[in-house]
């Protein structure tokens, strides 16, 4: 069942269709800093209440992790007026089928500004960075224009609005590596150093960037801020899946005939986002499997998306994750040996070669798949390959390296028979044990 | 210096090759200076900002040998290993010298899907060079990339880490190739959100001069 109630009448919240609502004025003119105004300028609000109001509406982290937003500003420590504190908003977005940020920051940049000046004032800090990947190089300079309105219509800077509240935000502009998405390098990279990931603990609202209590959410996270605080917590809570609450922008790309962003509730039936919302396959072939959000969330097979909502509970329970909500559809032409190369390729290439278990591991994966999709591999490269999984998984300084395993591992597990199709006969049997073999 | 300092098995890096850019020109503008100075005055400490200034020396100079990595160093005020050490992390940062125009075609994912590899492969032939490398004339260099998050508008190419062109046929590249070879280069696409289509009937941005729409994409011939 749906969780999505009436999506087909949805009003769309966090790009609605509005003309140049890019445009500072036009964003002005559709209730735009209404909600920081209302935040930083009257007794309704302070710090503890805005950040109550985001726990209230249930909002979780966009970014892949799906980490409670509230209570991620909650882990911040007391203020220490000696002590800077950071906000750094993730507008990385490498994660391969992922686009929406992209989409959300082209359109509607003044949301991201405002989410991300609320989200200063509910953690009482003074520097926000606008973390944009070295790509997207054109929004970037788009953006800045904008933001360059906001701080003269004083918006951003000191004093906003006339309150005593004093936020800037800088954008950062990265130069191209998958890594920097994660959290940790991803402050690195703010430093001006190689963009390795740390080890945690600590966790960033304790050491972050420079060593000060820092707080890392992603680009659509942020936007959902100035929405939680015009509408309130409850009316965010309400739309959508109930334990994963709010609007969501699909990226839906691959063998659909309509692929593209979209903005629906959580919750919505992956059948329905599929024949409905991106128009079907293309060329009416048949569904094999999708990837639901992102590279490195389980695929799933098409006969196990039945009654499948996007939100993070049912995709557990079918055996897969919400991710970035980037969803890849294909169908049944699809090798999925070759698939599976080149994600594999994908991960090796952006490993950052910390850790032993990631830097060789995500080569070998790519050695043994390669081997498999050309032909020359064994029954028990299978089995190997599955080995090497289980010794990358949970073993390393950062996530990568269990998003290069994952679907190294659900891509063989759900589609072994056509990676048995590809190998050579194999003397050993699959399932012997190695050490024995 | 015991024997293998002197001859390595391996053949080390040449860490100081000859520059390649003339001592007369590697030097920042006085704009160019205070730029960086503003860059540097945004971030707690001048580190931040070297990406920035790396940036800009690259759009200068075309591309990072390491007397230009020194400069920007210098002009920093951060050591030279630091500089380089972020020159060579990340992968839009060109250490040698590239063509005019880079064409990076992203094969990842959904590209891969949507025929990545054959608009990759198509425009290898067209310009008979592999990845990786540059036409004699040095016009172009042809280029692997991963997921550029543009994947609705799959396949797709970025020049020289800028403008992105959707929805790649061979014809579109046919016409790119002619359009940068007299230096045209194509406008800033945006590309229109389902929903705004059937709601407002178009894209949103006026200020605009190049819109697309989200395509399905062709069928590939290298994954089917
Ligand atoms: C390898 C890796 C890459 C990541 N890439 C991104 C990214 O591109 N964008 C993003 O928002 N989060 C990314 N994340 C997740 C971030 O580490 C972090 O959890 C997220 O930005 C937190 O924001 P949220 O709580 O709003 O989701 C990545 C994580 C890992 C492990
Ligand atoms: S897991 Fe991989 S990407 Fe992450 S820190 Fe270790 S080597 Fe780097
Ligand atoms: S897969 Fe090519 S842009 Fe994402």
């Amino acid at each position: 069942m749906s969780k999505a109630g009436d999506w087909r009448n949805y009003k769309r919240v966090l790009l609605p269709p509005v003309k140049d609502l890019h445009r500072l004025d036009a964003y002005e003119a559709n209730e735009g800093y209404a909600a920081l105004r209302e935040v930083v300028t009257t007794d309704k609000w302070t710090p503890t209440s805005v950040t109550d109001e985001v726990k209230k509406s249930g909002l979780k982290g966009r970014g892949g992790a799906g980490f409670p937003t509230g209570l991620k500003w909650s882990f911040m420590p007391p203020v220490d007026p000696e002590i800077p504190r950071y906000l750094c908003c993730n507008g990385d977005e490498s994660e391969p089928g992922t686009f929406k940020d992209r989409q959300l920051l082209e359109y509607n940049p003044h949301l991201v500004f405002e989410g991300m000046l609320i989200a200063s004032y509910a953690m009482s800090i003074k520097t926000a960075y606008l973390y944009i990947r070295g790509e997207f190089a054109d929004w970037i300079t788009h953006m800045e224009a904008e933001l360059e309105k906001a701080y003269q219509k004083g918006y951003v800077g000191k004093n906003i609005m006339g309150s005593d509240f004093s936020c800037d935000i800088v954008i950062h502009k990265g130069a191209g590596a998958y890594i920097c998405g994660e959290e940790s390098s991803l402050m690195n990279s703010l430093e001006g150093k190689r963009a390795y990931p740390r080890i945690k603990p600590p966790f960033p609202a304790q050491k972050g960037v420079w060593g000060y209590p820092t707080t890392i959410n992603n680009v659509e996270t942020l936007a959902c801020a100035p929405l939680i605080i015009r509408n309130g917590g409850e009316w965010y809570a309400g739309i959508g899946a109930p334990n994963h609450a709010g609007p969501v922008l699909y990226g839906i790309s691959g063998h659909v005939n309509r692929p593209g962003v979209y903005e629906y509730p959580t919750g919505m039936l992956i059948t329905d986002l599929v024949n409905e919302v991106a128009g079907g396959m293309r060329g009416g072939k048949k569904l094999k499997a999708l990837v639901p959000g992102g590279s490195s969330t389980p695929v799933l097979r098409a006969d196990m998306i039945d009654g499948v909502t996007m939100d993070a509970d049912s995709l557990r329970e079918a055996g897969s994750m919400m991710g970035t909500s980037g969803m890849l559809i294909m169908d049944e032409d699809t090798d999925m040996v070759s698939f599976l190369r080149r994600i594999t390729h994908f991960y090796h290439h952006e490993s950052c070669g910390q850790c032993t278990p990631c830097r060789e591991g995500t080569g070998w994966l790519e050695n043994i798949v390669t081997r498999i999709d050309e032909g020359e591999g064994n029954l028990r490269d299978l089995d190997l390959l599955i080995d090497l999984c289980s010794q990358m998984e949970g073993r390393t300084v950062c996530a990568l390296a269990d998003a290069a395993a994952w679907p190294v591992r659900y891509t063989i597990d759900r589609f072994r028979d056509e990676f048995e199709a590809k190998c050579k006969p194999s003397l050993v049997a699959s399932g012997v044990d190695m050490a024995t073999a | 210096m015991a024997d293998f300092i002197k001859h390595p098995i391996v053949d080390l890096p040449d860490r100081k090759p000859d520059p390649v850019v003339p001592a007369d020109q590697l030097h920042f503008s006085d704009e160019e200076k205070k730029e960086i100075q503003t860059w540097i005055s945004r971030y707690p400490t001048a580190d931040g900002a070297v990406m920035r200034a790396l940036w800009l020396a690259q759009e200068k100079f075309s591309f990072l040998p390491p007397e230009v990595i020194q400069l920007v160093a210098d002009e920093v005020g951060i050591p030279y290993s630091n500089a380089y050490g972020v020159a060579t992390f990340y992968t839009q940062y060109f250490k040698e010298k590239k063509g005019k125009y880079v064409l990076d075609v992203c094969t990842c994912f959904s590209c891969q899907l949507c025929g990545g590899f054959d608009m990759l492969h198509y425009l290898e032939e067209k310009l008979d060079v592999h990845k990786g490398e540059t036409t004699q004339d040095g016009v172009f260099t042809v280029q692997e990339a991963e997921c550029l998050g543009a994947c609705g508008s799959a396949p797709m190419l970025q020049i020289t880490n800028g403008t992105y062109v959707h929805n790649l046929t061979r014809e579109k590249i046919d016409a790119l190739v002619d359009a940068l070879r007299e230096d045209k280069m194509p406008a800033f696409t945006s590309v229109t959100l389902p929903q705004d289509e059937d709601e407002m009937g178009g894209n949103r941005r006026t200020d605009v001069s190049s819109t697309e729409t989200y395509q399905a994409g062709p069928v590939s011939e290298t994954i089917r």
